[in-house]
C-alpha cells in the first residue's frame, strides 16, 4: 500500500495531477482511493489530495503518515507537518528551486514537473504505466495554454 | 490609511477581482469619516460575505445564511444607539432571507442592509441565484435561466416607509457608493430602514478575465437600474 | 472518448461518493429532486442535474422539504439532499413527513456543527437525523461505511420509504461524498425497486390531517405508528458483526469511522488482539438484538465517532440495561479518526 499526500495552494493544479496519478494506477487494475481537502475560500487556500494505491481493496481513504509527500507552497508546508515522519519521502518545491530556475520552469508548471517525478517513481514500482500516464496528460493539457512549458516540465521531472 | 487598518485586521481571502473588498472598504471609509467606527456593528450572511468576519477594524460577527436581517433587527432593538449594518449576498437577501427582509422593511426597522449582487451563489461554486440574468448559465441552470432576474430593491420599495432609503449602485462607482452609504447612515439615525444593492463582480464564477469582468458588470446595469428608488 | 473509457474498466468506475449517490437515485427510479446549494451536498444536486434529470432549485431548504412532501403525496418519487444548517431547516418538512407517514427521501452530507461549523465533515448530525423535529424519531436512517454501501443503502432508502411509509435518510458525510474510489456496479444488477404510488387518488375525497383536536387522537395515531415502526425494525434493521466471535473488546462505530475501525481491527488481530467491531448499518431503527447479543459477550466497549457522543447516546439508549459492560469513548467532533489513532487507543486498553 502506498500513501501519497499532495499539498499546495488552491490554483496550483494539485487536483489535476492527483487525477492523473489515480487514473494511471486505476488503469493498472490496482485499487485506488482519493480524497481532497480544501477550506472555504474559492481561491488561495490550501489544497490537499490524499491518495492510496494498493493491490487489496482500500477500506479507508485517509491516513496519518504519508509514504510520499509533495509540498508545492509555503502555506501548505505547515499544514502537512503532521503527515511527515521519518519514513516519509518528501518532494518539497523549496529543494528544487535551483533546478527549476536553471531549466526556466515557470511556476504554473511546477505541478507537472513533480507529476513527472512522482510518475517515474510509481512506474519503477510497477504501479503505473509511464506511457499511459503521459498520454493521459497529453489528452488533458495539450489543447490548453502553456502546453510546451508543461511538456518540458514533465520531461525534466520524469528524467526523460 | 492609519484610521482604516489596525493590527487586528487580517488580509482578506476574497478572490482577486471580487467586488466585496470594495464595498467593505467604502463602508469603513464612510464610518471613519463620520467618526462612527466604534458604534458600528457589522453582521454577515454565510456565503462570500462571511470572509469579512476579521477584515475591518469594527465589531463584526457572522450569522446564518439568510438570517442576517433578523439578527440585526434583534441587535438594534437591544442597542438602539448602535449603527447596525447587515451584510449579505443576493442569495441571502433575495432567496432564503427574502421573507425576513420584506418584513423588516414593512416594519421600518432602522437598520442598514447591504446586498452585494454578483448574480450567483459564489462560495458554493456559482449556482443560480434570484439575480442570475436571463439566459445566464450556471451549474443549476445549465440551459440558461428562463425567467427575468429578481429586482429586490424595487420589491422592497412596495412595502417601505416613505422615509426609508432604498438604492442601487455599482462597485465601479465609488463616489456614489460612498454617497449612498452616508445617506443610509443618516436614514438609520433618523429612525428608518435602508438597503443598498451593490452590483458587484465575481470573475471566479463568471469565468471572466480583466475587461470582460467589467463588461459583465456594465451589462448588469441594463437590467438592474441604478439610482435611488 | 478516451477520458470516459479510462474511468471504466470491466464495469468498474473510479468515481466519487456523490456520483455514486446520484447513480443510485437514478437507478432507484427517482423522478424529481428539490435542492438548494450547500457544501458538501451540492455535488449530489449538480450531479443529478448533469444527468439531465428533473429538478428545481428552491429558495431555501424549507421550500425544498415541503416540495418533496407535496411531490410524494402526488405519487412522485422525489428526494432532496442537504447538510448542516440546511439539515436543520429541513426538519420542518421532514417532520410533516413523519407525522403524515410520507415516503420522503433525503441524502444528508454531515459537516461540522453546530451552526455553520465547517463545510467539510463530521458525524454530528446523527441525533438530528434520527431524532430531529418535534416528533418521536420514527424515521429510517442508513449509515454507509464505504462507496458500495452509498450505492446500496441509497437504493434501500428509496425502497423502504415507499414500502413502509416512513421518511428515510441516507446519512453520509462530506468525506465520503468527496472520496473517489473504485465501484463495481455489476454487483448491484439484481436490485429491484419498490414503485411509488399516489397517496391521494383522484376522486377519493381523502381528508388528511396532521393536527388533531384531542390528545387521545394523536396518542392513538402515535401508538399505531410505533407498532408499524417496530415491524420495520424486525424486517430491515441491520448491523455488521465483524470479528466479534472471540472479541474481548468491542469497537462500536458507524459510517466512514467504522471503515477506519475495520482496518484497525484487521491490524490488531494480526497482533493477536481479541478485538471486534459492531457496526449499525441502520441507525434507526437499530438492530438491537444484534447489539445486545454482541455486547453481552465482551468485557469492554469503545464507541468511536466524529462527534461528542451522538452515536453513544443512541447505543446506550438501545442497550439492554441488564448488561454490565465498561463503556469507553473515542470522540473527535468534526474531525476524521485515523486507523493509527484507533490502534493506539486499543493498545492502551489491552
Amino acid at each position: 500500500m502506498l500513501k501519497i499526500l499532495l499539498a499546495g495552494d488552491g490554483g496550483q493544479g494539485l487536483q489535476l495531477i492527483s487525477n492523473i496519478i489515480c487514473e494511471s494506477a486505476f488503469n493498472k487494475d490496482l485499487e485506488v482511493s482519493h480524497i481532497p481537502n480544501y477550506g472555504l475560500e474559492q481561491r488561495g487556500g490550501v489544497s490537499l489530495a490524499f491518495i492510496k494505491i494498493d493491490d487489496k481493496p482500500i477500506v479507508y481513504p485517509k491516513f496519518s503518515v504519508a509514504d510520499l509527500l509533495l509540498i508545492l507552497s509555503d502555506q501548505s508546508r505547515q499544514r502537512v507537518e503532521q503527515y511527515n515522519k521519518k519514513e516519509t519521502m518528501v518532494l518539497d518545491v523549496k529543494d528544487f528551486k535551483n533546478i527549476l530556475a536553471e531549466n526556466k520552469i515557470i511556476p504554473q508548471s511546477y505541478n507537472i514537473f513533480f507529476l513527472g517525478m512522482i510518475l517515474k517513481k510509481l512506474d519503477e514500482q510497477n504501479l503505473v504505466d509511464m506511457e499511459y500516464a503521459k498520454k493521459y496528460l497529453e489528452n488533458k493539457l495539450s489543447n490548453k495554454f502553456g502546453w510546451e512549458e508543461n511538456l518540458r516540465a514533465f520531461e525534466l521531472g520524469s528524467g526523460e | 490609511m492609519n484610521k482604516i487598518n489596525n493590527s487586528k485586521t487580517e488580509p482578506a481571502k476574497f478572490c482577486p477581482g471580487c467586488g466585496h473588498p470594495i464595498v467593505l472598504m467604502m463602508l469603513n471609509k464612510v464610518l471613519t469619516d463620520l467618526g462612527l467606527q466604534k458604534q458600528a456593528i457589522l453582521g454577515l450572511d454565510i456565503g462570500c460575505s462571511l470572509l469579512a468576519w476579521n477584515y475591518l477594524p469594527i465589531n463584526t460577527f457572522q450569522t446564518h445564511h439568510g438570517r442576517v436581517t433578523s439578527t440585526m433587527v434583534g441587535y438594534k432593538r437591544a442597542k438602539p444607539e448602535a449603527i447596525v449594518v447587515g451584510y449579505t449576498g443576493d442569495g441571502g437577501a433575495y432567496a432564503i432571507g427574502l421573507q425576513n427582509l420584506v418584513h423588516a422593511v414593512k416594519r421600518d426597522e432602522p437598520i442598514i442592509i447591504l446586498v452585494v449582487n454578483n448574480t450567483v451563489y459564489a462560495m458554493t461554486g456559482g449556482q443560480t441565484a434570484p439575480t442570475t440574468l436571463k439566459n445566464q448559465k450556471t451549474s443549476t441552470s445549465p440551459d440558461g435561466v428562463e425567467n427575468d432576474p429578481f429586482l429586490g430593491i424595487e420589491l422592497l420599495k412596495t412595502v417601505a416607509h416613505p422615509q426609508a432609503f432604498l438604492a442601487r449602485t455599482a462597485v465601479n462607482d465609488p463616489k456614489t457608493c460612498q454617497e449612498y452609504l452616508k445617506k443610509a447612515i443618516a436614514t438609520q439615525q433618523a429612525g428608518h430602514f435602508s438597503a443598498i444593492e451593490f452590483l458587484s463582480m465575481c470573475p471566479t464564477n463568471w469565468k471572466t478575465k480583466g475587461v470582460d469582468t467589467i463588461k459583465f458588470l456594465d451589462n448588469m446595469k441594463t437590467v438592474f437600474k441604478l439610482g435611488e428608488k | 472518448m478516451e477520458n470516459q473509457k479510462s474511468k471504466i474498466k470491466n464495469q468498474k468506475l473510479f468515481i466519487t461518493g456523490a456520483q455514486v449517490a446520484v447513480q443510485a437515485c437514478i437507478d432507484a427510479g427517482a423522478q424529481m429532486m428539490y435542492g438548494y446549494p450547500i457544501t458538501p451536498g451540492t455535488e449530489v444536486f449538480t450531479g443529478w442535474i448533469e444527468a439531465q434529470k428533473n429538478y428545481l432549485q428552491t429558495e431555501d431548504e424549507i421550500a425544498a422539504g415541503f416540495a418533496v412532501c407535496g411531490a410524494v403525496i402526488a405519487g412522485q418519487k422525489a428526494f432532496t439532499a442537504t447538510a448542516g444548517p440546511g439539515h436543520t431547516l429541513m426538519q420542518d418538512g421532514f417532520s410533516m413527513a413523519e407525522g403524515m407517514r410520507l415516503p420522503f427521501v433525503e441524502i444528508i452530507a454531515q459537516r461540522g456543527g453546530p451552526s455553520s461549523g465547517t463545510v467539510i465533515y463530521s458525524q454530528q448530525e446523527v441525533i438530528l437525523a434520527c431524532l430531529g423535529g418535534n416528533g418521536e424519531g420514527m424515521r429510517i436512517v442508513y449509515s454507509p461505511a464505504n462507496l458500495d454501501e452509498v450505492y446500496e443503502l441509497t437504493r434501500h432508502t428509496f425502497n423502504n420509504a415507499w414500502k413502509y411509509r416512513f421518511p428515510s435518510i441516507l446519512l453520509t458525510d462530506g468525506y465520503m461524498l468527496k472520496t473517489r474510489g473504485i465501484v463495481d456496479f455489476s454487483k448491484f444488477a439484481n436490485l429491484k425497486n419498490v414503485d411509488s404510488y399516489p397517496l391521494i387518488k383522484e376522486g377519493e375525497a381523502k381528508h388528511w390531517r396532521n393536527i388533531y383536536t384531542f390528545e387521545e387522537e394523536l396518542y392513538d395515531e402515535l401508538q399505531n405508528q410505533k407498532k408499524d415502526f417496530e415491524q420495520v425494525r424486525n424486517e430491515i434493521a441491520v448491523a455488521e458483526e465483524f470479528e466479534t466471535a472471540d472479541a474481548e473488546v468491542l469497537l462500536i462505530a458507524h459510517g466512514l469511522v467504522a471503515s477506519a475501525c475495520k482496518q484497525a481491527v484487521g491490524e490488531l488481530k494480526l497482533q493477536g488482539k481479541k478485538i471486534g467491531l459492531w457496526r449499525p448499518i441502520t441507525l434507526r431503527p437499530m438492530d438491537v438484538k444484534s447489539l445486545n447479543k454482541t455486547v453481552a459477550k465482551v468485557k469492554q466497549v469503545l464507541i468511536v465517532e466524529s462527534s461528542l457522543g451522538q452515536l453513544a447516546r443512541l447505543i446506550k439508549d438501545e442497550l439492554d440495561p441488564e448488561l454490565k459492560v465498561k463503556i469507553t469513548y473515542l470522540q473527535k467532533p468534526a474531525m476524521g479518526i485515523e486507523v493509527e489513532e484507533i490502534v493506539d487507543r486499543i493498545n492502551n486498553i489491552l
